[in-house]
């Protein structure tokens, strides 16, 4: 770690206007927007400024001398510098000037057609990309839906989400993008797509998954019952004897595609019921299950 | 993200007969939309650098006139000079244009 006092060019002993002194002419020389392009001078400037910062507080500065803090962490955290925005590629052109250059224009040299080709090429360049970010809900990511984007500029978009659309896909909308500042094309909109997750549907590659409640008599006795599909409720029958974790396969049902369908597949769980039932208190006691029925046999030996 | 003259104001903690010459000498040149100026962050970063040169190292108004000046020369010439080598560089390489298409919309 480097000594601020050295930072700054003083001595210990230096006064609060001999460092004012010291931290202006180095500020002058090192400042990052007279100096773009140049990383050193930035590191070194904001270095000058932490150490700057540091000492002209008297009271850091005496706890800094006695030994209570050191200059780690004084290095002064800046956002961003003018020319960090003036020289995005992005940037508007407001306040750029190009009469330093003007002559090379005018003569008949490599640079000069250059410049004529880079501006040809500007007039004819593409528009820039935006970028957005979209979160459907489950249902939509598995049908397809149409989504409206309201622009910061008040202006809309109108997403139109393609069925079995999977989370993180990015979406292009051809000419969509900014306008193109001369004679090319608008850029794309970018618009990622993020899913919400559901109450019950969960999505594996094409195929969809759900665990289905049951109760005791449909499990016993099997049944026709209404199943959740994506698309709609579908008539389901429980095979008599279903027990929980018994799958069932809803063919097609799962994620569209172009070529045919993923499937939905029902894993059933039986549930007793939730109110305590004295009938089926007094059948069970009187009922005695098949000897062999041990659905713990070979976990206890 | 433009923000309007009253939160640039607030902002930089400048008073608004200070912008108005700002604007006057051109150090500034704000986005005009309809009655209101509207300031970008380039406009708020370039506002500060102005305070921290009369402030901060004591450069007084012609000085800063001429600072900006030339400033705006430099970022033309680096634009240019930046641009100039990447044709170059495009050409040399045979670059062919446009990256891929990461997903297209399935409007079918």
């Amino acid at each position: 770690m480097k000594d601020p006092y050295e930072i700054l060019g003083v001595t210990k002993a230096a006064s609060p206007d001999e460092m004012r002194k010291a931290y202006l002419r180095l500020a002058k020389k090192l400042h990052p927007d007279l100096n773009p392009g140049n990383k050193r001078a930035e590191e070194q400037f904001k270095e000058v400024s932490g150490a700057y910062d540091l000492l002209s507080d008297p009271a850091r500065r005496k706890r800094f001398d006695d030994g209570e803090i050191d200059a780690s962490g004084t290095e002064r955290q800046r956002e961003r510098f003018y020319k960090d925005y003036a020289s995005e590629p992005s940037a508007d052109a407001r306040y750029e000037n190009s009469s330093g250059y003007s002559d090379f224009a005018e003569a008949d040299d490599l640079f000069a057609e250059l410049l004529r080709r880079q501006g040809r090429e500007a007039r004819r360049s593409k528009g820039a990309d935006t970028h957005y970010h979209l979160s459907i809900d489950f249902l939509d990511s598995v049908n397809g839906a149409t989504k409206r984007i309201t622009l910061p500029d008040g202006g809309v978009l109108d997403v139109a989400i393609p069925s079995g659309i999977q989370q993180g896909q990015i979406l292009r909308l051809r000419g969509k993008g900014v306008r193109s500042m001369g004679e090319g094309a608008a850029g794309d909109a970018l618009v990622e797509i993020s899913i919400n997750p559901h109450a019950f549907f969960v999505r594996r590659g094409d195929d969809l998954h759900i665990e289905l409640p049951i109760t005791l008599t449909e499990a016993v006795l099997g049944a026709q019952i209404k199943a959740p599909t994506p698309a709609g409720p579908v008539i389901l029958t429980i095979p008599k004897g279903s027990n929980t974790g018994s799958v069932l396969r809803l063919k097609g049902k799962g994620v569209p595609k172009r070529s045919g369908a993923g499937d939905e597949f029902i894993t059933l769980k039986v549930m007793l019921p939730t109110e305590p039932n004295p009938e089926l208190e007094s059948f069970l006691s009187n009922w005695t299950p098949a000897k062999s029925d041990d659905p713990r046999r070979g976990m206890l030996s | 993200m433009n923000i309007s003259k009253a939160n640039f104001l607030e902002h930089l903690q400048l008073d608004h007969e200070t912008l108005q010459i700002w604007i006057e000498e051109e150090w500034l040149i704000p986005i005009q939309t309809e009655a209101e100026f509207s300031f970008s962050e380039l406009d708020v970063a370039r506002a500060k650098l102005i305070r921290e040169l009369k402030a901060d190292l004591g450069v007084n108004d012609p000085g800063v006139g001429v600072i900006l000046n030339l400033l705006d020369q430099m970022h033309g010439l680096r634009r240019a000079l930046a641009d100039v080598l990447r044709s170059h560089h495009a050409r040399s390489a045979n670059s062919p244009g446009a990256p891929a298409v990461e997903q297209e919309p399935d409007n079918t």
